[in-house]
Formats: structure tokens, sequence, C-alpha cells
């Protein structure tokens, strides 16, 4: 057997880098964070006076509301989308299965900013294409974003659009590993398409459905990106949620003393995801 | 043709037998796939037509589909504000972060599927939890930033990639490691038997034999480095050191209502992903059901 030492040396180099980059700064983070900051220095122990200030902030229960809404209806929406679209897909054959599916991932694979400007382009700006298509219709005065409700409504719809893709493969993974023995022998037993389909395709895609929502909420209550190109935030706050709420508290007003503690609730609030997804993530197709 | 192969195999399986859905909701999901298949590609092609009009085209209304005569003043004016160091640079940090990241989670996969040692699974479960994590947590980019600007490591070449690396890390050693399993061990224990070392049998059994694993994984470090932009948008504000997707967002506010420019910027900004995802697109399937992480 090899020595232990040798062991050690074949994972150290790659634990070396996630330890800067990932473990150490989350630890950092979190003792910084105890400190009053002025203009990014630490200048006093404060223990808990950063989370105070924070939780005493009467903005920061709507935001924490708006991305429960947010990400609920995101994960929701396309994790049924995309179980649709796979048993579908997965009836069509090799091929053209394969072409579909080439297609529903498009704007998983393009770039949050790119994909997010795009929509906006095409569907949402007033002298876009579908804009301008809808006053050639006659409805005038369109305008998506400036409403509230709206502007939320658009960033759950983007978002959803964004992560079909994802859904879809891993769904589309949990169907092929499914023996097709399971269901000719119901076909025989005369069970209908919606009987072999809830009875038997649903129970057994169970923990690839759980790893996508786990892993769609974590990337719903990450995600700056899709915000901040869609809508900034607005109109007013209508579309800040959290993740959006840290990054401005750090890099627009230089709040970093409330941004490092939201950070450290936020994790906090991760890591209970991502012990569900360990769980989970030994599942193999 | 495919009918006569399926039906000279039939041992293979058939269409008939799996799972359909109900014919009315096999209506309802195809009209959803109608809809998705125009939202996915009109934003692409809407995309380029708009890069290639003129101001004055940009601006008709309604807007005209192909009845205008293409330029490409708006990719001249992209270019002019330097974006092409910019793609170079991308290129330069993408094929790094590709390079680091298999280099050294092929060794780690390795140790950690072969070899026995102190704190394994605790290393392991580590890994596995920082899959989700490592990939856009805005909870972690606040520490990581305080952390670089505290040590002096923001705004250097080797920023980005290192950060990259290390994010892309724990998604390629569980990917490699997945198909590590399916490697017999006797394959090792024969190499062994003739004088070889672990380094001998890893370079020259597992390296290739593991391929289509470190392809997938390496496919999917160089699409998620190159559409990376929370971290690069904080980590570096030097303009010779930004990449592609902090350059587009920044066009917004510097080009304003102008999509020209825009488009231009933003259709160059996905060529390589485009190319890649019509060349490799098995290989990012693969990918992605075998780390089935990233939403």
């Amino acid at each position: 057997m090899q020595s232990r030492l040798t062991s050690m040396s074949y994972v150290l180099p790659a634990f070396a880098a996630m330890t800067l980059v990932l473990f150490a700064p989350v630890i950092y983070g979190f003792w910084f964070s105890l400190y009053r900051i002025q203009y990014g220095v630490q200048t006093g122990f404060i223990g808990l006076g950063n989370y105070a200030r924070l939780l005493t902030d009467p903005s920061l229960g709507a935001t924490f509301w708006r991305t429960v809404v947010f990400a609920s209806a995101t994960v929701a929406l396309t994790t049924a989308i995309a179980l649709c679209l796979a048993v579908w897909i997965n009836g069509l054959g090799n091929r053209r299965g394969f072409i579909a599916q080439m297609i529903i991932i498009l704007p998983w694979i393009i770039s949050t900013v790119v994909a997010t400007l795009l929509f906006r382009w095409v569907f949402l700006n007033d002298i876009g294409l579908a804009i301008s298509l809808a006053r050639t219709l006659g409805f005038s005065n369109v305008h998506p974003l400036n409403d509230p409700n709206g502007a939320m409504g658009w960033l759950i719809a983007v978002s959803v659009w964004k992560r079909i893709g994802y859904a879809l493969i891993i769904i589309l993974a949990g169907l092929k590993g499914i023996p097709e023995d399971y269901n000719e022998a119901a076909r025989i037993d005369g069970a209908s398409d919606w009987q072999i389909f809830s009875s038997i395709t649903l129970p057994l895609l169970k923990t690839p459905l759980l790893l996508i929502v786990i892993v769609l909420t974590l990337s719903s209550v990450n995600t700056v990106e899709t915000p901040l190109v869609l809508t900034g935030g607005g109109p007013g706050s209508a579309t800040r949620i959290l993740p959006m709420d840290v990054f401005d508290r750090a890099f627009l007003t230089y709040d970093l003393g409330s941004a490092s503690s939201l950070a450290v609730m936020m994790f906090c609030g991760n890591v209970l995801l991502v012990l569900a997804y360990v769980r989970l993530a030994r599942w193999k197709v | 043709m495919t009918s006569s192969i399926d039906a000279a195999a039939p041992s293979r399986r058939t269409r008939a037998r799996r799972v359909k859905l109900p014919p009315a909701w096999a209506i309802a999901v195809s009209l959803l796939f109608a809809l998705l298949c125009v939202v996915n590609l009109l934003p692409v092609i809407w995309g380029i037509l708009t890069s290639l009009k003129s101001q004055e085209d940009l601006f008709r209304y309604p807007p005209t589909l192909l009845d205008f005569t293409p330029t490409l003043e708006n990719y001249e004016r992209v270019i002019t504000s330097g974006f092409l160091g910019t793609l170079q640079v991308t290129i330069l940090y993408a094929c790094g972060t590709v390079l680091a990241t298999l280099a050294l989670a092929l060794p780690a996969a390795y140790a950690f599927d072969r070899f026995e040692f102190p704190l394994r699974s605790t290393l392991l479960l580590l890994v596995v939890a920082s899959i989700p994590l490592s990939l856009g947590a805005a909870a972690l980019l606040i520490p990581n930033y305080i952390f670089f600007t505290r040590l002096g490591l923001t705004n250097a070449w080797f920023t980005l990639p290192l950060i990259y690396t290390a994010n892309q890390l724990p998604m390629a050693i569980w990917i490699v490691k997945g198909t590590l399993e399916t490697i017999p061990r006797e394959l090792d224990e024969a190499a062994l038997i003739d004088g070889s070392d672990h380094f001998g049998i890893l370079w020259r059994i597992i390296l290739p034999l593991s391929r289509p694993a470190l392809g997938a994984a390496g496919v999917l470090a160089f699409v998620g480095s190159w559409n990376e932009f929370v971290v690069s948008s904080v980590m570096v504000d030097n303009p010779a050191l930004r990449p592609v997707q902090p350059a587009i967002y920044n066009f917004i506010g510097y080009f304003g209502r102008e999509w020209g420019p825009l488009t231009a910027a933003a259709m160059m900004g996905i060529v390589p992903i485009l190319l890649i995802f019509i060349l490799l697109g098995r290989q990012i399937v693969s990918g992605l059901t075998r780390g089935s992480v990233k939403g």
C-alpha cells in the first residue's frame, strides 16, 4: 500500500486551492462580521453589533419574503415544466429527443448576463420586437417592467426560462434509469398511461426531482445577475431579492459591516440546503 | 431506415414501450415546446440581426426583419473600445482554469477512489458539499472579496483563474471520481506488479481511460468560467484584466440605449459558447448528468 504521505500529496493541491478560495474566506468573513467596519477596515470588536443593526433594518423582512416568493415560484415552475418536457422528449426517440434537448438547454448554456440582456431587448424593451408588435396590434402603452408585480413576474419568467434546461437533463437521466420492463409489465396488467406515470415514473423520479429542487433553490437564492441586468431591483425595490441586496450593500453603498453579516446569515441558510444536497448527491444514473 | 434496424435487433428498446403522455397532454407539451423554441432561439437570432443594423434601421418603426443593409459598424465600435483584448483575456482565463482544474482534480479523484488515508471521508464530504456552494453563491462572494482584498490577491492576472479553478474543482473531482469507480482495480494491481508506481498508473492507465469524464468536466469548467460575471466584476477593476461578462455589463451603462453595439458585444461574447454547444453538446449533457449540479 502507498504511504499516507503519498495519498495526501494527491489531494493536497486541490484542497490548498479550495481552502484559499472557499473555506478560509467563510471563517475570515465570520470573524470580520464581528467588527465595526469603517471604509473597509476593522475598527473595533462589536460582537453581534452588525447583526443587530441588520436585523432592525426595516427593509430586510420585505426583501426576505420577496426572495421566498421568487425562489419558490421559480423552483416550482421550472421543475413542473421540465418534468412535462422530459417525459415528452423521452418518448421522442434518440435523435429527435437529443435535438429537442439541445434547443431547450440553449438559454442555460449562454451566460446569464447575455441571456437576460437579449431577453430584455427582444421581449421587454419598448423599441424591441415584442412590444413593437404589440403596438402594431393596438396595445399601446405596454411597459412590462414598470409595474411592481409585472416586474417580479418577468424576473421569475426569465429565471425559469434560464434553468429549464438543467432540470430537464437531470430528469431525463432519471427517466433513462427506469427499466422499461416496469412500464411494460404495468401495461400488460392494463394500466393506463396516466397510471404508469403517476404510480411508476413519478415515484422512481423522487431522487432526481429532490436534487433539482435543492439545486434550483440554491441557485435562485444566490442569483445576482438576473435581477441586476433585468430590473436593477426595481421598480422601487419590487425585485430586490437577497443576493442583490447583499451585493448592493457591499459594492454600491460600501457598507461591508452589514454586507458581511448578511452574507454569513445567507451562508448558514445555504448550508442547510447543502446538507440536503449531500444526502442526495450519491444518486447515480 | 431506423425502423429496419430496430426490427433487426428486437432486444433494442423501441419507442412504443416508453412512458408516454396522454394525448391531450402530449399536445399541450408540444405546444409548450414550440413556444420554448421561439423564446430560446429568437433572442439569439434577433440579437444577430440587431447587431448588423445601422442606427437608423434600429430605430425604424415597426422593426424590420430582413429589409435593411447589413453593416459591421457596431462591431467596429465594439472592437475599437478594446473588446478583442477582453475576449483574449477571457480565453486565457478559461483555458487556464480548465487545465488547472483537470490537473488538480484527476489526482485528487484518484486518491479518493483508490487510497485509504486519514480524514478521507471527511474531505470527500467537504468536496461534495462544496459543489453547489462554489458555483455562484452570492453568500460566498462577500467573504471571498474581503479575504482576497486583505491578502492583496485581487486585481492580479492570477486572481480569476485561481478562483475559477477552486470553484470548478469540487464538481470536477466528483465527475472524475464517478468514472474512476468503473475502472477495474485489477489494472492498477497488474501495473504495480510490473513495477509501475502510482504516478505511472495515473499517467498511463487512469488518464487515458478517464478521458470522457475529463472532457465533460473540462467543458463545464470552460463554460462556467466563460460565463462567470459576479466574481469577476468585483475582484478585478483593471480594464486589461476584465473578462467578457463584466465588459458586456459595463457596455449597458456605456452605450445606454444603443442596442446595436450592445448586441454586437453580446454576439461576440457567445460565439465560443455556441461553438462548444454545437461541437461538444453531448459532453455538456454528460457532464451535467454526471455532476448532477448547477442550476
